[in-house]
């Protein structure tokens, strides 16, 4: 027993050195021989307790948006294995429990599976995740949001092992906390005010279903429900002045005082549906057949109330209510036959039609100073009706070559209406209808021309006729290609990816073009001693052409302008596990990502001089060059043949070379933990 | 002419009849410890253990031979691997011919002749290690976004990014979104304009986009549905495994998102006219319309209002 001990310590390092984190992963290792027997069971468990610390500097709220680890005692990681030895226990034969970051980390979860042969399965997935972001370039810090996301899926099969089997599950997902909103008051020139929110969203899905496999065919059945419900609400509760705005060399004054708001949309949606799958094998043909359907609603009201003055200096005092609901009926079904005419031949048809119809109206009324001034009543309809087939036949020439090509073809038709109307007016909607046809095709090889080295590569070429939105696909093609070589101890992987899409429209066209290249090294000498290194370059540029208005005094349409964007990607990744002693163990590891942009490290002239009136892009390209870089490395000491002692430290350091929209995130953080890791 | 048929076809039907000993007997598991000793100290605690502890399947599955074939052939050559099923030497199509013999069962499995990864010749046991996994639960080769890496080096270094979805930290699973085994559909969901099965998403509930299974609150549906979401996704203007722009947009600054579509240009949008144009009213150069979401906050869809101010 005392060596099996050993070998379980010296075994379990290893899962620590698995993810470039100081988080340390979970997970059991059940190849080995171990573990303590326990009447019929075996029992294999191990438990990390330990310190997390953290010190940052610089923009705290970009690291909790990044990394977000704190300070505090954590269960780091746990795992617990029980197995039957003869496959015959009383009540279950295995039991599998991993956590991870239990104790407030802002990464918590906890898998289960309990399981007896022949007459069950239940499966547990729990997960927990302090969400903080301040949005800072995106909505200037006034969107923060600091919640707790928290999701957990139950899942029961019943004679999971037989013809006939039952599944059961249910899914909740739950979103709440405070966090920081905008609303615009009085008019759409009106000034912006900061809202405090309290979220409070939660899903729940219900499912039901049942396989029957008979004579080589399998007939699954799944009815589900879904219900969402959202009930955050936002307010202010002192008096918020307007900012004056420097704009076009002046500063301009803004009186507006948003004096009280408060705002409640309390939803409810409920999507029942039910799936069926047939799948059905033979010496030469597979089928599956798949039909879905799911009706989604959602019911609304909304009630918000604003007073105060406008920009004018006019008093305000203004209530909305609105009411409505929508509708989403989407049916769905797949047909996918596959025939192996011979040993090397094999002929793969898909076909798939969708269709979604989404409805919504709403009754709008807005009351202002006790007076009725509009009531509106909006009716939109958007559908899509998607048909997609596609046949690839593939070709094996020997047991080393083999080639595969296929065309692709959908047809989407989108229908649209929408209509806004006062009670009691006519119909005077816009209705509109297209049809996009998107083919495509593809073509490729696998070839190994020695035992352990693949080569795979292939292509598409699509064409769509009408994209729906200029940086849609349009006539775009791909490259991609990998080599591996593979030995027992060590491997090599080298892969490139082009994508090139290009949608001509009037203004001018746009493109879009990214490369990608990546190569890999791993060498594992022993079980203790491994490096591993990779580098990726992510390469993209896209222009499109951009109108909008902009001037001073006065705004006007500002026509041929160009939006470049170029981002040089070069992410690195190296990690090393050596032993230094016979009792222990060192990792380090270093992860860098640093984006070049179009390679002059100057700031983007996305925010142009205001004060000279003149547009802000002028073809300039926009790059946002940037560093984030993170050194780590662990130490793991063996105590004695049960405990082990670890202590790790990363950095993080984020380093802008431009601002935008006046803004810095740069920080850099001390992170690191120290436990024992406690394993019988 | 009966009679001569009938004495043609006699002797085949006797010989059908009459059981006759196997060229490649199956020998049972417990023969197999003998020599695999290591394999077998360890096997009750594989899932692939079942077939055995049910002492109720047929010989050709249970156990070592359920999936390595009879071992008569085997045992009296002493070994090797040309007289066994040994996966080392099958070639992808027998690798998954084998495991699907069983695993077809699970649903989660049924576009798996189609999927990218069988294209790509990426068997079972290139992910899968039946006998030293380093995951009692899927039995795989590696941690699953380990796993996922060896191949896609390009999406460990977009999980690495500052603005990314938590893989690395073990919070999510690959598999969250993706289905290794196939997708539904060549497009699985309405959003795929594009043969988005490729990228084996796997679908939400409705047969939308992954990404609503978590964020339920973007999916509606809203009286007014902001179209190119519904119709072309959330990649339009996001990246989802990680960038280095925050909210895991395409872009640092949002209004260069926003302007690339809303700039008036006919033929596109739900109308087949244009993506409309920002009115007027919106110049630029005030920092408050540079930070479109500032007032457009429900930008996923309203039921309130038609420009999502509400």
């Amino acid at each position: 027993m005392k060596v099996l001990c050993k070998f379980a310590l010296l075994a379990l390092p290893s899962l620590l050195w698995a993810q470039q984190t100081v988080a340390p992963t979970t997970g059991e290792t059940t190849g080995s021989v171990r573990g303590d027997n326990a009447g019929d069971y075996n029992i294999v468990q191990s438990w990390e307790l330990g310190y997390r610390f953290a010190e940052i500097g610089g923009d705290e709220g970009k690291y909790r948006s990044d990394v977000n680890y704190g300070n505090g005692i954590r269960l780091l990681g746990g795992s617990i294995t029980i197995n039957s030895r003869d496959g015959h226990g009383s009540w279950f034969d295995a039991i599998s429990l991993t956590t991870q970051g239990l104790g407030n980390d802002p990464y918590e979860s906890a898998t289960l599976r309990v399981e007896k042969n022949r007459w069950y399965r239940y499966d547990l997935l729990w997960r927990s995740n302090d969400y903080f972001n301040p949005a800072l370039t995106v909505a200037n810090g006034e969107h923060l949001e600091d919640t707790a996301y928290r999701l957990q899926d139950h899942e029961v099969t019943l004679f999971p092992e037989s013809w006939f089997r039952v599944r059961a599950g249910y899914s909740r997902t739950t979103q709440d906390g405070p966090a920081l909103t905008t609303t615009q008051q009085f008019d759409p020139q009106g000034d912006v005010f900061p809202l405090f929110a309290n979220i409070r969203e939660g899903y729940n899905e219900y499912r039901l279903g049942a396989d029957i496999t008979r004579r080589g065919f399998r007939l699954s059945i799944l009815r589900r429900w879904e219900f969402f419900k959202e009930d955050s609400t936002s307010q202010t509760l002192t008096p918020l002045a307007g900012t004056a705005t420097p704009f076009g060399g002046a500063v301009l004054p803004d009186s507006s005082v948003l004096t009280s708001f408060q705002t409640a949309q309390p939803y409810r949606g409920k999507t029942p549906g039910w799936l069926g799958n047939l799948y059905a094998e033979g010496k030469w043909i597979a089928v599956n057949a798949r039909i879905s359907y799911a009706g989604g609603r959602g019911d609304f009201v909304q009630n918000e109330l604003a007073m105060g003055i406008d920009r004018f200096g006019a008093a305000q005092n203004r209530q909305v209510v609105v009411e409505g609901n929508g509708d989403r009926p989407v049916l769905s079904g797949d047909l996918n036959i596959t025939v192996f005419p011979s040993s090397r031949v094999s002929v793969i048809n898909a076909t798939s039609v969708s269709d979604t119809r989404i409805s919504g109206d709403n009754s709008f009324v807005e009351i202002n100073d006790a007076t009725l001034t509009t009531q509106t009543l909006a009716f939109q309809y958007l559908a899509m009706r998607l048909i997609t087939n596609a046949t690839d036949v593939r070709y094996r020439v020997s047991k080393k070559f083999d080639a595969f090509a296929g065309f692709r073809y959908s047809n989407r038709l989108i229908q649209s209406t929408e209509d806004s109307t006062t009670p009691g007016s006519p119909f005077q909607g816009i209705s509109a209808q297209q049809t996009n046809q998107l083919r495509a095709g593809v073509a490729g090889f696998n070839w190994m021309p020695f035992p352990d080295l693949r080569v795979h590569a292939e292509t598409e070429v699509g064409r769509n006729d009408m994209p729906f939105t200029p940086v849609s696909p349009g006539n775009y093609n791909v490259i991609r290609g990998r080599v591996r070589y593979a030995k027992r101890t060590y491997s090599l992987t080298g892969g490139y990816q082009e994508n090139y899409n290009n949608n001509s429209i009037q203004i001018t066209a746009y493109s879009s073009h990214s490369r990608n290249y990546n190569a890999d090294a791993t060498w594992n000498a022993k079980s203790w001693l491994t490096f591993d290194a990779s580098y990726s370059k992510l390469h993209l540029d896209t222009i499109g052409g951009i109108q909008f208005f902009a001037g001073s005094p006065r705004a006007t349409l500002i026509t041929g302008e160009e939006s470049i964007y170029i981002s040089n990607i070069h992410a690195g990744n190296f990690s090393a596990r050596i032993p230094i002693t016979r009792y222990a163990d060192l990792y380090l590891g270093y992860t860098i990502t640093r984006d070049t942009g179009d390679g002059t490290s100057q700031s983007s002239p996305v925010v142009y001089n205001p004060f000279t009136g003149t547009p802000f892009f002028q073809n300039f390209t926009q790059s946002f060059p940037l560093l984030y870089e993170t050194p780590l490395v662990r130490l793991s000491v063996r105590i004695n043949s049960k405990l082990r002692y670890n202590v790790g430290y990363q950095y993080y350091g984020y380093h802008e070379d431009f601002e935008i929209l006046s803004q810095y995130q740069n920080y850099h953080a001390n992170t690191g933990f120290t436990s024992l890791l406690w394993s019988f | 002419m009966l009679r001569r048929l009938w004495i043609l076809l006699f002797p085949l039907l006797g010989a059908a009849q009459t059981p006759s000993k196997p060229a490649n007997p199956y020998v049972g598991s417990e023969v197999c410890k003998t020599c695999h000793a290591d394999v077998w100290l360890n096997f009750y605690k594989n899932p692939h253990f079942k077939s055995i502890a049910s002492g109720k399947e047929a010989p050709e599955k249970t156990g070592c031979e359920g999936c390595h074939g009879p071992g008569g052939n085997h045992v009296a050559a002493r070994g090797g691997k040309a007289t066994i099923g040994a996966f080392s030497n099958f070639t992808a199509q027998q690798t998954l011919d084998t495991c699907l013999a069983c695993h077809s069962k699970d649903i989660s499995r049924a576009n798996i002749r189609r999927s990218a990864h069988t294209e790509a010749d990426i068997a079972c046991n290139s992910c899968h290690l039946i006998h030293k996994p380093a995951t009692p639960k899927f039995l795989l080769a590696k941690q699953q976004s380990e796993l996922c890496y060896t191949c896609h080096a390009s999406q460990r270094a977009q999980f690495e990014m500052p603005s990314k979805h938590r893989v690395n930290e073990g919070f999510m699973q690959c598999t969250d979104c993706h289905n290794p085994h196939g997708s539904a559909g060549s497009s699985g969901f309405v959003t795929a304009s594009a043969g988005g099965g490729s990228a084996m998403l796997q679908p939400a509930f409705d047969n939308e986009e992954p990404c609503l299974k978590c964020h339920a609150d973007k999916r509606g549906p809203f009286v007014f549905e902001h179209a190119s979401v519904k119709v072309e996704g959330c990649e339009g203007c996001h990246l989802p495994h990680g960038t280095t722009n925050a909210k895991l947009l395409k872009r640092p600054v949002v209004y260069t998102i926003c302007l690339e579509c809303h700039n008036g240009a006919q033929g596109f949008g739900r109308e087949n006219t244009s993506v409309f144009l920002t009115p007027s009213t919106h110049n630029l150069l005030d920092p408050k319309f540079q930070r479109c979401t500032l007032c457009h906050i429900r930008i996923h869809g309203s039921n309130s209002d038609p420009n999502f101010l509400r």
